[in-house]
């Protein structure tokens, strides 16, 4: 740091503003140094240390070297693992070919993009069969955790921010009471998470009773087991008709995996979905709401002079001022499923067979429950792997998307 | 109770729209009152949960067991808390969440405020950049922090124990880690840099430093960003769930969710039981809440803005 400083100071005398000027750093520094070194040693030196400990055995105290060995009992058979990127690899090769190939017409460029069908099919069979050999060779309970992952998050990103959304334009009109409403949707993210998951406990328990049963009762809905529902939501659905989907799908030899898959969330996570989207869907209104607040008013009276509808003053002028808001949460909302743990640990109940453990939830029971320090970090590291192409590929989509007024 | 005002809300409002000359998007009472109705319908499912715990943690045990839903005799129901509240712990916790949540918003005071005015209004080589990579550890997710930070807290805890400052089991683990909150940095810094550079050089014509502009000039006009970033830290300690389960054993320094946390998945208790302990850990949280609402979720409406 003090060299840096005195980068600024060329050799010979020393004037009164260079000495100030020094003074000056000297200050900045000073004031920057707690929060940098707190930053340091519990923000950004953990991240380094988290893939030092997943390089050895560690259950508790740390073990022999294993280099990459916790990585392929999570990940498969390093063989399988190439598979699948050389798939990856070509899917986004063939991807590539084809979008600058597509506004050509010459023969050169039909060949071209016949290749890059080819491409990817080739791509595909490889991505598709590498993973399934992954998932037969690694951790099946640790892929079954990001499943849960992606589930919870395909589940409550759109229905979220559309029903925020709704919510806060709704809120936006020339209403009575608006700041009761604002306070009313903003109470479920202000509350206590254990307490409010606890609550949401018993609301979802599965007594013919319980307040979920009797309001999905009123929609005809026979009484649910809810939390304690290990089954997936289609295998539920089918069963009301009489059709054990689970069997059909393993009778068609199908991988177990993907049957898990297909056979869709379980109705325990569904459970836990619908309260955090109780959670969350008032904060995002109110951030929402905030965000058309900060529309200019002249370029809605600019439309509504263009004769402009309210659907298209909605669609064409509303959308696209918000669209850094709308971004804004969905990093937010993404994040949050990933980091999503708290509730999830209040809410999970041994009937539910593990089928709410999201990828966290899955690291903190390797870290806390078994001890295993060096597999829970490389899982760890897998995830954050995971978090950062997912906020690489949202920020590449809301370069085209967003705009910044 | 809140849902009886927002129906009555409502009303009036719908009452007042028949009255009033109607706005731009409403050319029809119809829409108008099927607004106020989705509006209130979507204020009955926030509040729910809330009614269902409050009448929850009144009924008796028999009152439980036949499966009633409101309590005939309230004042006997508030047996339910003073049961809880010692089967809990609460006490204890309590304290013990008091001082956790007292202890970082002090330091995070401290650390942050000195920080962001550095980002925000001193000049010196390589600022922008370690603000980059401030605001970068931002995007590691704590479960990947988790671990190793569990270790290095264990290695500090043996490195202070002969000076008298164990770690593990003690306040430091629970809140010198948070003090420096990148979230909050960069809220102040956001506020500190639109306060104008006049009263800056007439701060310094009066011979003040860095030091005393920022205690007698930015502080007093930052009240409004303060209090905000005071609320989150004062919500994120209150919350806290995770970290303090896995560096406390004991209850000595347990905060009240973990406290909470135990008592729901350990000792099982009655349903009514453990409604009461929700309300005891959310009460301070809402209350807060409810005398703040106005600056609270103006502060939260801007941050959303700024990211």
């Amino acid at each position: 740091m003090a060299q840096q400083s005195t980068a600024y100071v060329p050799s010979g005398r020393m004037t009164g503003a260079r000495k100030r000027a020094i003074r000056e750093a000297m200050t900045g520094y000073l004031f920057i140094s707690p929060a940098t070194i707190l930053l340091t040693v519990f923000g950004l030196f953990p991240l380094f240390y988290a893939f030092y400990i997943s390089l050895h055995r560690w259950r508790i105290k740390k073990g022999p070297f294993l280099g990459i060995k916790n990585y392929t009992k999570a990940l498969g058979d390093p063989i399988d693992i190439f598979w699948f990127l050389v798939g990856v690899a070509l899917l986004f090769l063939a991807w590539f070919i084809w979008r600058n190939m597509v506004k050509e017409h010459r023969a050169w460029a039909m060949a071209l993009k016949f290749l890059a069908v080819i491409i990817l099919i080739v791509g595909g069979w490889a991505a598709i069969a590498g993973f399934g050999r992954m998932v037969d060779s690694g951790d099946r309970q640790m892929f079954e955790s990001f499943v849960i992952t992606v589930f919870y998050a395909v589940g409550v990103v759109p229905l979220q921010l559309a029903g925020a959304l709704l919510l806060a334009v709704m809120l936006y009109q020339n209403i009575k009471g608006k700041d009761w409403y604002r306070m009313i949707y903003f109470m479920p993210y202000v509350t206590i998470t254990v307490a409010s998951a606890g609550v949401f406990r018993a609301i979802f328990s599965r007594r013919p009773e319980s307040i979920a049963n009797q309001i999905f009762g009123l929609l005809g809905v026979p009484p649910q087991k809810w939390l304690q529902e290990p089954h997936g939501i289609w295998d539920l659905i089918f069963g009301h008709f009489g059709v054990n989907l689970k069997q059909v799908l393993l009778g068609w030899g199908l991988d177990p995996f993907l049957v898990f898959i297909l056979l869709g969330p379980s109705l325990a996570l569904i459970s836990i979905m619908m309260y955090n989207l109780w959670v969350f869907i008032g904060y995002d209104a109110v951030i929402f709401l905030a965000g058309l607040g900060s529309i200019p008013s002249d370029l809605y009276e600019a439309a509504e002079i263009d004769g402009a509808n309210r659907w298209q003053i909605f669609r064409h002028v509303t959308l696209p001022l918000l669209s850094p808001t709308i971004y804004f949460l969905t990093v937010i909302t993404v994040m949050g499923v990933f980091k999503a743990i708290n509730h999830v640990l209040v809410m999970r109940e041994p009937a539910a067979r593990g089928t709410v453990d999201t990828a966290s939830l899955y690291i903190f029971d390797q870290f806390y429950l078994s001890t295993r320090f060096g597999y829970a970090s490389a899982i760890a590291m897998v995830l954050f792997v995971v978090i950062l192409l997912l906020t690489f590929v949202q920020n590449r989509i809301a370069q085209r998307r967003v705009f910044y007024g | 109770m809140a849902s009886s005002t927002s129906t009555i809300q409502s009303k009036t409002g719908a009452q007042m729209a028949e009255k009033q000359p109607v706005s731009f998007w409403h050319r029809y009472k119809v829409g108008r009152i099927l607004l106020y109705l989705a509006l209130t319908f979507g204020a009955i499912v926030a509040v729910t949960p809330f009614v269902y715990m409050i009448l929850g943690s009144l009924l008796t045990r028999g009152e439980m067991m036949l499966r009633k839903l409101w309590p005939r005799d309230p004042i006997a129901g508030l047996q339910n808390y003073v049961q809880a509240w010692n089967e809990a712990n609460f006490n204890e916790y309590f304290v013990n969440s008091v001082l956790i949540t007292t202890i970082t918003i002090v330091g995070m005071l401290v650390v942050c405020v000195l920080a962001a005015y550095a980002f925000a209004r001193i000049k010196f080589p390589g600022r922008d950049v370690i603000f980059g990579v401030f605001l970068a550890t931002m995007m590691i997710p704590e479960t990947i922090l988790l671990i190793p930070n569990f270790l290095i807290v264990n290695r500090l805890d043996k490195l202070m124990r002969p000076i008298g400052l164990p770690w593990l089991n003690n306040w430091p683990s629970l809140t010198i880690p948070f003090m420096a909150s990148v979230f909050a940095i960069f809220l102040l810094r956001q506020f500190f840099t639109t306060i104008p550079d006049e009263l800056w050089d007439a701060a310094r014509i009066d011979g003040a430093g860095h030091v005393r502009f920022m205690v007698q000039v930015v502080l007093p006009l930052s009240k409004a960003v303060l209090f905000t970033v005071i609320i989150f830290q004062f919500i994120g300690s209150w919350n806290a769930l995770v970290w303090p389960l896995v560096v406390t054993s004991k209850p000595d320094w347990r905060p009240i969710a973990v406290g909470l946390y135990s008592f729901i998945s350990e000792a099982g208790p009655e349903l009514q039981l453990m409604l009461a302990g929700a309300v005891i850990t959310t009460a301070p949280v809402l209350i807060l809440y409810f005398f703040t609402q106005k600056q609270f979720t103006e502060g939260i409406a801007t941050t959303g803005l700024k990211g």
